[in-house]
C-alpha cells in the first residue's frame, strides 16, 4: 500500500513539476530566441546564430519557431504565465509589447547598455519615436513594412493615367472614368481592407497618417484624430462608398487580379504571395503613396505594419541577450540577409543612401517603394486598448461611413467622443 | 459498489481493478474539468492580470460584467440569432427528416450525407460562405446582373446575423434532421390509420399526431440550438468579425478578446460563468415551456 501511494505521489510530482519550471531554473548559460513562425525567417536566424555562435563572442544562442498553432501573442503569454518564455521573442507588435509593459514583462530596452549606440549603428533615430513611450522602449522594430497603394498600371493607362494617383480627387476622377467604363461593376479602389479592429491599420489609419503627415491618431488617453486629416479622410471614405466607386467588401476573390478594382492598399509582404500566385498580374502592378489632399513633397507618411523583438524580464541573461540583439540588427551583412529572405525592409534609415543595399534595390522596383518608406511610416499608436480603440473606429466611423448612416463629421465626432470614454473608463 | 476486505481495511480485487480502469478517466476530468472550474471560479471573484497574485473582490467582476455594454450587446445578440436560427433549424430539421422517410434506397448514404456538414471544418465552411455572401461575390453578382440590386449580406445588422444562422444551420440541419428521423420511426402507424378514419387531414395528423410524438426529439434539437447559440464563435468571428457596429458579436468572442487581446482574465472569467449559467437557465425555462411526456395510453 505504501508503495502504491508512493507511486503515485511522485507521479504527480514529476506531472506538476513538468507543467511549471520555475524562473529559478532558467538556464544562464545560453540565450533562448523564439522567432516568428515562417520560413523565410527561420532561415534567417538559422544563419544569424549560427554566426554568432561561431564568432564566440557571448553566450551561445539556441532558436526555435514561436512553437503556435495560431497566433503568436497566444502563445507568448501562455509561455509567460507557465515560465517557460525564452529570454528574446521576435513578432511582437508594439500594442502587444506595451500589454506585456504594463504587466511588468518587458524590459525597457532604452535603459540597456548598447542601446543608444544601436539606434546610432543602425540609423534608427528617426524611426524609434513611433517606439517610444516616456523614454522607454519595449519593443525593438527589426523590420518597417510601410502601406502602400498598389494600382494595375495597365488599367490606369487605358483610363488616362500614367501614373498612379497621388491625391483624392485623382482617385475619385479615375473611378468616375472606370466604374463607367464598365457599366458600375467595376470599383476604382479597394478603399476598406475588412471588418476586424486589425484591418484598421490598412485602411483609415494609413489614410489618416498620409493626410496628417505622419501626426499621431491616438495620445495615451485622448483620440487626436478628429482634426482636419481626419474629416480628409473620412469624407474621402463616405465619397467613395457614395457614389459607388468602392465596395462593401472584396471577399470574393483579389481584386487587383480581376480588375475589380484598380487599386489597393497593400504591404510588402504581398510580393512574394503575388509572386507566387499571381505572376502575371505582379508584372503590371505599379505602386503609388498612400493619398491624401493635397500631395507631399517627398515619400508621403503612412502606417508602417512592424513587428519588434523584446527582452523577458526574466531572464537571467539579459544583457546578454541584448548584446546578442544589437549584434544582429547592427550587423549590415545581415540586415542584406534579411532583406534578401523576407522581402522586408530592415528598420534603418539609410536602405536607400547605403550601398551595402544597393544592388538588391536596383533589382526590385517594388521593394525600392517600400524602402523609400520606411522612414516616413509610422506604427500603430502604443496603447494597451489598440483592440478597443481600433473597434470603436470600425463600428462608430468606418461603418456608418460605408452604408452612409452618418455624414463624415459625426462620424468622426462620435468615433473620437467613444474612444476617449472608453479610455476615460479604462483608466 | 466497492468491496472492502479484512474489516474495511483493504479494497477487494475486483475494486482495485474497477478503479484503475475508472482513475484514466478520472484524472482526464480532474485535469481539464475540475481544475479549470475551480480556477474559473476562483479568477471571478478575484482581480488577476496573469502574472500577479490574484486579490479577492467580491462581486465586483459581475457587477462589471452586468454593466458592460459590449456584453450585454452580446447576450442581446443570442436573442436575436436564436429568433432566426430556431425557425431555420426546426423547419429545415423536420424537412430533413420527413424527407428520409422518402427515400427508398440509399437512405445510410443520405443520412450520412447530412452528417458530413456536421463534421466539416467550421473555418473552412465560413471561408466558403464568406465568398459567397461577399458584396462582390456570385450571389449578389447574379442578382445585380438580374435584377440591378446587391444585398448587403454582412453589412447590415439583420441580414448579417441571417447570413450566420443560414450558415449554422447548414452545418447543423442535417444532424438535427437525423434525430427528429429517429423520432418518426417510432410513431405507431397505427395512430395514423386510425386518424385517417376519422378524417383527419394531413395537417391535423401533423398537428394533433406527429408533432406531439416528436416532443423529445424537438426538445433535444431546441437544447442543442440553445448551446450553439451561446457557444458561437467562428462563423461570426470569420465571417463578420462580429460587425456591423457589433451586431453579430457573440459572448464566447467578447470572453475570447477579454481574456487575450485585452488580458484582462478575470473580467472574461467572469462573463463564461454568467454564460454558462444564462444557457442552463434558458434550457430549463425551454424544458418547462415545451416539454411534454409522450404517453401512447
Amino acid at each position: 500500500m505504501t508503495a502504491r501511494r508512493d507511486l503515485l505521489r511522485y507521479g504527480a510530482a514529476a506531472l506538476l513539476a513538468g507543467c511549471t519550471p520555475r524562473a529559478s531554473e532558467r538556464a544562464a548559460d545560453r540565450i533562448r530566441l523564439w522567432v516568428g513562425p515562417n520560413a523565410a525567417e527561420e532561415g534567417f536566424w538559422k544563419i544569424a546564430v549560427a554566426r554568432w555562435n561561431a564568432l564566440g563572442r557571448g553566450l551561445p544562442v539556441t532558436f526555435t519557431t514561436i512553437p503556435t498553432a495560431g497566433n503568436s501573442e497566444d502563445t507568448v503569454l501562455s509561455a509567460l504565465v507557465a515560465g517557460t518564455e525564452p529570454d528574446l521573442s521576435t513578432n511582437i507588435f508594439s500594442g502587444f509589447a506595451v500589454q506585456l509593459a504594463t504587466l511588468g514583462q518587458v524590459e525597457d530596452l532604452a535603459a540597456l547598455p548598447g542601446y543608444a549606440e544601436l539606434v546610432e549603428r543602425r540609423h534608427m533615430s528617426a524611426i524609434m519615436p513611433g517606439w517610444t513611450q516616456n523614454g522607454r522602449v519595449f519593443a525593438l522594430p527589426i523590420y518597417s513594412s510601410p502601406t502602400l497603394l498598389w494600382w494595375r498600371a495597365d488599367l490606369l493607362e487605358a483610363h488616362g493615367l500614367s501614373a498612379p494617383p497621388r491625391t483624392y480627387d485623382e482617385v475619385y476622377a479615375f473611378s468616375d472614368r472606370y466604374g463607367r467604363a464598365k457599366g458600375q461593376s467595376r470599383y476604382g479602389m479597394q478603399v476598406i481592407a475588412g471588418r476586424s479592429w486589425q484591418d484598421r491599420w490598412f485602411d483609415f489609419i494609413s489614410f489618416y497618417y498620409a493626410a496628417s503627415r505622419g501626426q499621431p491618431y491616438l495620445n495615451g488617453a485622448r483620440a487626436l484624430y478628429a482634426n482636419p486629416a481626419g474629416l480628409q479622410v473620412a469624407t474621402f471614405i463616405g465619397r467613395m462608398f457614395r457614389e459607388r466607386w468602392t465596395a462593401m467588401d472584396f471577399d470574393a476573390e483579389e481584386p487587383l487580379v480581376t480588375g475589380l478594382a484598380a487599386g489597393a492598399v497593400r504591404g510588402p509582404w504581398d510580393v512574394e504571395r503575388f509572386a507566387n500566385i499571381y505572376p502575371d498580374t505582379l508584372a503590371r502592378i505599379v505602386v503609388g503613396p498612400m493619398i491624401a489632399a493635397t500631395p507631399t513633397t517627398g515619400p508621403a507618411s503612412t502606417f508602417s505594419d512592424s513587428k519588434g523583438v523584446v527582452v523577458f524580464r526574466n531572464s537571467r541573461v539579459k544583457r546578454e541577450a541584448f548584446d546578442f540583439l544589437a549584434w544582429v540588427l547592427g550587423d549590415e551583412a545581415l540586415n542584406l540577409l534579411w532583406l534578401e529572405r523576407t522581402g522586408l525592409s530592415p528598420a534603418r534609415g539609410d536602405l536607400l543612401q547605403n550601398p551595402r543595399f544597393a544592388g538588391y534595390y536596383r533589382a526590385s522596383a517594388i521593394g525600392r517603394a517600400y524602402a523609400e518608406h520606411v522612414v516616413s511610416a509610422r506604427p500603430p499608436a502604443l496603447s494597451e486598448y489598440t483592440i478597443d480603440v481600433q473597434k470603436i473606429m470600425g463600428s462608430q466611423l468606418i461603418e456608418p461611413l460605408m452604408t452612409g448612416q452618418q455624414p463624415p463629421r459625426a462620424a468622426l465626432t462620435a468615433a473620437v467622443q467613444r474612444t476617449d470614454d472608453m479610455l476615460e473608463a479604462q483608466a | 459498489m466497492i468491496r472492502w476486505l479484512n474489516g474495511g481495511r483493504g479494497l477487494s480485487r475486483e475494486a482495485i481493478v474497477g478503479l484503475s480502469l475508472v482513475s484514466v478517466y478520472l484524472v482526464f476530468t480532474a485535469l481539464f474539468w475540475a481544475y479549470p472550474f475551480f480556477w474559473l471560479a476562483k479568477l471571478s471573484v478575484t482581480q488577476w492580470r496573469f502574472f500577479d497574485e490574484p486579490t479577492f473582490v467580491g462581486v465586483r467582476n459581475f457587477v462589471r460584467a452586468v454593466q458592460d455594454p459590449q456584453f450585454l450587446g452580446a447576450l442581446w445578440n443570442v436573442v436575436r440569432f436564436l429568433a432566426l436560427y430556431l425557425p431555420i433549424a426546426f423547419g429545415g430539421a423536420l424537412l430533413v427528416a420527413f424527407g428520409l422517410q422518402h427515400v427508398g434506397r440509399g437512405r445510410a448514404f443520405v443520412a450520412l450525407c447530412f452528417l458530413l456538414s456536421n463534421v466539416s471544418s467550421g473555418v473552412a465552411l465560413s471561408l466558403v460562405f464568406l465568398k459567397i455572401f461577399s458584396s462582390t461575390g456570385p450571389l449578389n453578382n447574379s442578382l445585380y446582373a438580374a435584377i440591378g440590386v446587391r444585398i448587403p449580406w454582412t453589412n447590415e445588422p439583420t441580414l448579417a446575423m441571417l447570413a450566420i444562422a443560414l450558415v449554422v444551420a447548414w452545418k447543423f440541419v442535417g444532424y438535427y434532421g437525423l434525430i427528429v428521423y429517429s423520432g418518426l420511426l417510432t410513431v405507431p402507424r397505427e395512430l395514423y390509420d386510425a386518424a385517417r378514419l376519422d378524417h383527419a387531414g394531413r395537417w391535423t395528423r401533423l398537428v394533433r399526431i406527429t408533432l406531439p410524438m416528436l416532443n423529445p426529439q424537438l426538445m433535444m434539437v431546441l437544447t442543442f440550438a440553445i448551446l450553439v447559440a451561446f457557444g458561437l464563435f467562428t462563423e461570426p468571428y470569420l465571417i463578420t468579425g462580429g460587425g456591423p457596429a457589433d451586431s453579430t458579436a457573440t459572448p464566447q468572442m467578447i470572453i475570447y478578446e477579454t481574456a487575450f487581446r485585452r488580458l484582462q482574465p478575470s473580467h472574461a472569467a467572469t462573463m463564461s460563468i454568467i454564460i454558462s449559467l444564462g444557457s442552463y437557465l434558458l434550457v430549463v425555462l425551454a424544458r418547462r415551456l415545451f416539454e411534454k411526456k409522450v404517453v401512447i395510453a
